[in-house]
């Protein structure tokens, strides 16, 4: 039982030393020489080899490479070049308004997803049934900056409902009461239309699985049976739905959390995804390759999550039978 | 083939496919000349703004008769060309509720006038300050413009007004009119679409097919890989990218395809698996057939159906990863898509000028395109495994 545990953590592992690597190679490949934005071209070759060596690039490939897998393990990023500011101290302050943004509109639009879909799947052939079907196809077709853009035009510049801009109004409200009430007020368009955008896949894809479960034998075995119709959708088709339901979540983690780049830039969030795409444009590279490390090992710890709780859910993946999946 | 025609996003991918290569020569100006002033709003939008005019004064048509319902242009402009200077001759503007006509200018070649210019302004014997055209269109009525003098004259007077309403869409905030670049959107969002599947299903089908024909130590590394690119966000892998490889449309396209392969080549595996212990491929292999004959004439005609649709079915994420990229700002800022009209919408203040026409047209763009495709991989799908047919949309 032990060995799905250490399966599950060994892949994660895998994938978090691949991150590495993917990123290491992809930030060093970047143009331009490194530290050629902080040298000026009047400085003495002197001058610039002992910057060089300062920021370790006069070393071969791979230790640069093991001293970076080092400081990146420790968290330590470096020094921005943009602000000038330790990377890790920048990213302080904006993971939480990611994890906040992500986690908050993630729950509500699979819990929503995932009550409507059941409704569907139960009432087939009714007008809810095609909202379902209708809305599912609308959410893979809509490109979501789009919909957040009329949101935000909608309901912050033509009806002044929402701020148009930013995670706290400037300067933030003295209080703990009115600092928390400004700052829903700031993320409530955020992840109203996250979760706009986001329930319609989950509401179609519990609404096809549970159509699939409900036609199954132990269902109609259960009804045999005369269990009440509530015991039956509760105890036995839902419970059906739980692992391949977590599979899912697992698969649109990424998606959801390469969202957050274009959410943050919509809303001007204070968060890692615009903090990313400000480091990309303006060639920050210790910046954007440490909030590329913080995205992927968000979605890593996600998915080591889910992967924890498909086997508490699905006890077959746990024995050895059923290790593959 | 017959089930095709009747689909609504067959002939919507038609009329698209057309206006991607036609359409632009419905429009006078290219794409992405400035045609008016900046947020004008469409045509029909408001109907007591002025609208943008162009009028000519021709030796045929020596005078031009003006009623005038709106308010005063936003900017007046003035162009004489002529074969002969005439600088007794003067271009008259005549308005309501004033007996004296403007002498605009004298019929000199080549003269060109803006209602900005001070000097303009001062020959008119206006203040210095604002624009001439609040002067020029002080009320609602009849006005007319002439070339004053006796005799014949030859070239041309236009004068340019520029109002608030512009074409079918309106402009945005440079003058461009949004219906000519929508029309060019649709070209780049077509090629990046189809091109980038086009080689991820190539790539994915290679991939797929080695992995589960093969099998061994090629099968754990693919499909190790595909596992880690499918668990990792790739939004900032393309954003790193397209600032690296340079924000061509080409290096788009590739860089679109390089990282979208992975859902073919598990679809190809999958079925590679059950067809490598098929009897009839295990016959051919103790015939003494080569793997590649196996794989080229047996294997890839037998997923060519599913590969049609994965490939529509594909389209649409291309699709969307372009314009996010084009909407984050990570596109040539020279050619023009849907994703870029809206980073600039968003960029460039069309929401404090509220210009609401910038963003619905491409929005609805990039998803009558998704929609397009969607339904065309169903119908596709249905084709293949006609167990799915049924159910609503999607």
């Amino acid at each position: 039982m032990s060995g799905y545990w250490a399966r599950r953590t060994g892949s994660a592992l895998l994938v978090l030393g691949l991150v590495l690597v993917l990123n290491f190679v992809l930030f060093r490949m970047m143009p331009g020489d490194p530290v050629a934005s902080i040298i000026d071209p009047n400085f003495s070759p002197d001058a610039k080899a002992q910057l060089s060596a300062l920021y370790g690039l006069d070393k071969p490939l791979p230790v640069q490479f093991l001293l970076y897998v080092k400081s990146t393990l420790s968290f330590d990023f470096g020094i921005s070049f943009l602000t000038g500011r330790p990377v890790m101290e920048e990213l302080r302050s904006r993971v939480p308004n990611t994890v906040a943004l992500l986690g908050t509109s993630l729950l509500l639009s699979s819990f929503l997803g995932t009550w409507l879909g059941m409704k569907a799947a139960l009432k087939r052939g009714s007008l809810l049934e095609k909202c379902v079907l209708w809305s599912g196809a609308l959410s893979f077709s809509f490109p979501s900056f789009f919909v957040q853009l009329v949101l935000l035009m909608a309901f912050a510049a033509t009806l002044p409902l929402f701020p148009l801009r930013g995670t706290l109004s400037v300067p933030p409200p003295p209080g703990g009461f009115a600092l928390v009430r400004d700052y829903l007020w700031h993320m409530a368009l955020p992840i109203f239309s996250l979760v706009l955008l986001g329930f319609g896949g989950w509401a179609l894809y519990v609404r096809n699985l549970m159509v699939k479960i409900l036609g199954e034998d132990f269902i109609l075995l259960a009804r045999a049976r005369g269990l009440p119709r509530k015991n039956i959708i509760r105890g036995h088709a839902f419970r059906t739905l739980l692992p391949p339901l977590l599979t899912i979540f697992l698969l649109s983690l990424p998606g959801v959390v390469s969202g957050a780049v274009i959410t943050e830039t919509v809303f001007s969030l204070h968060g890692v995804g615009r903090f990313l795409l400000e480091a990309v444009t303006g060639h920050d590279y210790p910046a954007a390759g440490a909030s590329f490390f913080l995205l992927a090992l968000l979605t890593v710890a996600c998915n080591l999550l889910s992967d924890v709780l498909y086997g508490i859910t699905d006890p077959r993946v746990r024995l050895d039978r059923g290790a593959q999946r | 083939m017959r089930g095709l025609l009747k689909r609504w996003s067959f002939w919507c991918l038609m009329i698209l496919v057309l206006a991607a290569l036609f359409g632009n020569r419905l429009f006078d100006a290219p794409p992405g000349a400035e045609v008016a002033a900046a947020f004008s709003k469409p045509l029909w939008l408001d109907r007591t703004l002025p609208p943008t005019l162009e009028l000519a004064l021709t030796p045929e048509k020596p005078s031009l008769e003006l009623d005038w319902t709106y308010g005063s242009p936003s900017r007046f402009s003035l162009r004489v060309e002529t074969a002969h200077s005439a600088p007794d001759r003067f271009v008259e503007w005549r308005i309501p509720d004033r007996e004296e006509p403007f002498r605009l200018t004298p019929l000199r070649t080549g003269t060109e006038l803006d209602g900005r210019d001070i000097s303009f302004k001062r020959s008119l014997g206006l203040p210095p300050f604002g624009d001439a055209s609040s002067a020029l269109f002080p009320a609602r009525g009849a006005y007319s413009l002439s070339v004053s003098g006796e005799g014949d004259w030859q070239g041309s007077v236009t004068i340019r007004l520029e109002g608030g309403r512009w074409g079918l869409l309106g402009t945005d905030q440079r003058g461009r009119d949004i219906a000519a670049l929508f029309t060019a959107g649709i070209r780049v969002s077509l090629l990046v679409g189809i091109f980038a599947t086009l080689l991820a299903t190539i790539l994915g089908t290679s991939l797929g097919l080695a992995a589960g024909y093969a099998g061994g130590w090629a099968d754990s590394i693919i499909m190790r890989v595909v596992d880690l690119l499918l668990s990792i966000p790739l939004l900032p892998i393309l954003m790193a990218l397209a600032a690296l490889w340079g924000k061509g449309l080409w290096q788009l396209i590739l860089i679109l395809s390089v990282f979208s392969w992975m859902g073919t080549a598990r679809t190809i595996r999958a079925l590679a698996l059950t067809l490598r212990d098929a009897p009839y491929i295990e016959g051919l292999r103790g015939l003494g057939a080569r793997t590649g004959y196996i794989l080229r004439r047996h294997l890839l005609p037998e997923t060519l159906p599913v590969l049609l649709a994965t490939m529509t079915l594909g389209v649409p994420g291309a699709i969307l990863s372009e314009a996010g990229l084009s909407f984050l700002g990570l596109s040539d800022p020279r050619v023009i898509s849907w994703g870029r009209m809206l980073h600039e919408a968003q960029s460039f203040g069309a929401f404090t000028a509220g210009a609401w026409w910038m963003l619905l047209p491409p929005g609805f763009g990039i998803a009558l395109l998704c929609l397009v495709f969607l339904d065309l991989g169903k119908y596709l799908e249905e084709r293949v495994d006609p167990r799915l047919r049924g159910g609503g949309p999607s």
